[in-house]
């Protein structure tokens, strides 16, 4: 029975399995997740699923952002690093194919339907390219003049997750720049181009990492003199 | 030990719980001592999509009463209040609003907690 005492989540769950698993980097994988037929998953590029995690006393929640594009609905991508301690990953990392994944979704805020008319800049810091690539995706299809950006951080090179991807989109579309920025510290980027290089305030951001590098690029941007609403973020 | 008295939008009947705020966390979801932490922990729902990770805003809740007694808001959490549905002056996200010690803090849980994407 649910009642006001039920702590288990209340929103229906969806049961997927694992169809495939991608190792990037040996603490870094991606995980796709099929649906059963006809089942889909409506999503906006940049929201999250929630993965239902086994405890002995009970279940716990852990988000992963969904970095597949709502057109492929029916199998889902999320990326992962191997977090020491972390239950989530620990346990997503213990599964093989074929298992079985349950999770509740879509959620989220940090979303874009379509481009805004300005120029975007994404900034994404080692899995949190997960949300930022469908974004990216999005915006590009939704044609614009405006220029778009990717500045993308990651500790070495195998950390760079759809580096060929990002490459060959910025050949077909002149107007997106992809910058990665492996070993090359964000906030000195985003200080350089954004702030120091000229007074152009129109641009807006969608910024998503793991730790403290989101909310001080927040502060730094917003300090800086861009809207608050401009500076749109995810910090996992 | 600090108190916290929950209001059900529901109509469902309020619960009170006696707690002791150094023995947190009490689950594994939200901020040690949170309002969710304590609410969870003591077998009370309160919808938490993102796990307690302030990426959402189902376990939005509204301070009745007792307010400065809790941890202040920062910008993340206000951030993603700005997108709740059913905001007020008092709204907080359960998972981020701390339970200080001694403290006698009321809230409401809305009828409705929806994810506003």
């Amino acid at each position: 029975m649910v009642g006001e005492t039920d702590s288990a989540p209340r929103h229906a769950a969806y049961d997927a399995t694992i169809e495939r698993i991608v190792e990037h980097a040996p603490d870094t994988r991606s995980i796709f997740l099929r649906l059963p037929p006809p089942q889909r998953l409506a999503f906006i590029p940049g929201q999250f699923i929630s993965c239902l995690i086994p405890q002995d006393d009970g279940v716990a929640v852990r988000p992963y952002s969904i970095a597949s594009n709502p057109e492929d609905a029916d199998v889902l991508e999320i990326c992962l690093n191997l977090v020491p301690g972390g239950f989530g990953s620990t346990y997503l990392f213990g599964l093989a194919i074929g298992a079985r994944v349950r999770f509740t979704g879509p959620w989220g805020t940090f979303t874009l339907h379509r481009q805004p008319e300005a120029e975007c800049v994404f900034v994404a810091e080692g899995t949190g390219i997960a949300p930022i690539r469908p974004m990216l995706r999005r915006a590009l299809a939704s044609g614009g003049r405006f220029p778009l950006r990717l500045h993308y951080a990651a500790p070495g090179a195998a950390h760079l997750l759809y580096a060929d991807e990002f490459v060959q989109a910025a050949r077909a579309h002149p107007r997106f720049t992809f910058a990665p920025a492996v070993g090359e510290s964000l906030q000195e980027v985003v200080t350089r181009q954004y702030l120091a290089g000229d007074e152009d305030r129109t641009r807006h951001f969608y910024i998503c990492g793991v730790g403290t590098i989101v909310p001080t690029l927040r502060d730094l941007l917003r300090g800086g003199g861009y809207e608050r609403r401009a500076v749109q973020y995810e910090k996992w | 030990m600090a108190k916290l008295r929950i209001l059900f939008e529901t109509g469902a009947p309020e619960r009170t719980i006696e707690f002791d705020p150094v023995k947190a966390p009490f689950q594994h979801d939200g901020l040690p001592g949170s309002v969710l932490d304590i609410l969870l922990g003591h077998g009370v729902h309160l919808e938490h999509a993102c796990g307690g990770n302030c990426a959402c805003t189902t376990c939005h809740v509204i301070v009745k009463g007792g307010d400065g007694q809790l941890s202040e808001a920062e910008e993340n959490e206000l951030d993603l209040l700005d997108k709740a549905p059913g905001l007020t002056a008092t709204s907080r996200l359960g998972c981020q609003a701390v339970i200080q010690d001694n403290a006698d803090v009321t809230i409401l849980i809305p009828r409705f907690t929806i994810n506003a994407a």
